[in-house]
């Protein structure tokens, strides 16, 4: 069957608007380009997509050399927010961007929500 | 122990990751995926971030291979790979003339970050249709033949040929060197 592309849209669109502090996420394929994207303005899509396909990658490859398992989720801490890249069944990489005062702990929590229902999606 | 860095850059399916595979000491750090673009009509798997490989050249010195992915999304990490090259291959596929103009792109981009030696590696030169050299260099944006950077043919496939690239790549690199150290560059 056809992914409803239409469909992850929507569900990154009400991820964004309805996650307090996450300001922008994207859906994208392990080797980099754009499924779905609500990102914030003068971020271009592609290029967004294909820095998560090579940080994922790479951490995965950290994951297996130095023997740390299968990644669950890769952060990047910056002065101004959180980018958190979670991988979303085989297919897709889910990232998420959040501002500085995002509590660690509920975003996790929803990004595990949000990765249930894109999956659905998905599938 | 000294170390250099040696990036191998160029289109999708010239041969960089084999090249790289070819020749590493090491089991190869790929981050391959599966490809959904257009370069799935080429191979299965496209380089994400880099490949890296090493190769102890002489007992004091090691070389560390680069190979960047092809496609043009991925040019931040063509930033971050080139930005340390001591010196670097591009690789073109000598029977895809449409890919040239692409491959000239490539160059652009390098050449406006690092004055880093370069050398060109011609791969799938046994294939019908490929073009000769003469006319590879005018593509790719040298039109005099008394002014160009050394050529080379290599097959991806085979440690000897990369082997002799990589000398070609190395004695580039020196030569470059004396010449500057000969006359060096003015002050900026």
């Amino acid at each position: 069957m056809a992914i409803n592309v239409e469909k992850l849209n929507t569900l990154l669109q009400n991820f964004v608007s309805a996650t307090s502090d996450v300001e922008g996420a994207a859906l994208v394929t392990p080797d980099g380009l754009p499924l779905a994207t609500s990102l914030p303005g003068g971020m271009d899509d592609e290029r967004v997509s294909a820095m998560s396909a090579a940080m994922l990658s790479l951490g995965e490859r950290i994951g297996s050399e130095l023997a740390r398992g299968s990644i669950d989720r890769i952060y990047v801490e910056g002065t101004h927010g959180y980018g958190v890249l979670t991988s979303c069944a085989e297919d897709a990489v889910f990232l998420v961007l959040a501002n500085r005062s995002a509590k660690l702990g509920v975003l996790m929590l929803e990004i595990k929500r949000a990765i249930a229902e894109l999956k659905l999606v998905l599938m | 122990m000294e170390i250099m860095r040696l990036v191998v850059t160029g289109p999708v399916g010239a041969g960089k990751s084999t090249f790289i595979r070819s020749v590493s000491e090491i089991d190869v750090v790929d981050t391959d995926r599966r490809a959904t673009d257009e370069a799935s009509l080429l191979k299965p798997k496209t380089t994400v971030a880099f490949d890296f490989g090493r190769l102890q050249f002489s007992p004091d010195m090691a070389l560390h291979l680069y190979g960047t992915p092809g496609q043009a999304r991925f040019d931040f990490m063509w930033d971050i790979l080139i930005r340390r090259a001591h010196a670097y291959m591009l690789l073109v596929a000598a029977h895809r003339p449409r890919e040239f103009h692409y491959a000239r792109r490539i160059l652009s981009f390098m050449q406006r970050r690092s004055r880093a030696p370069l050398i060109i590696g011609l791969t799938h030169t046994d294939q019908p249709g490929t073009w000769d050299e003469e006319n590879i260099l005018i593509a790719l944006g040298f039109p005099n033949p008394d002014r160009h950077p050394p050529i080379v043919s290599v097959d991806a496939t085979e440690a000897g040929s990369v082997a002799v690239a990589i000398m070609t790549l190395l004695q580039h690199y020196s030569q470059v060197q004396q010449r500057n150290v000969e006359q060096p560059a003015p002050h900026r």
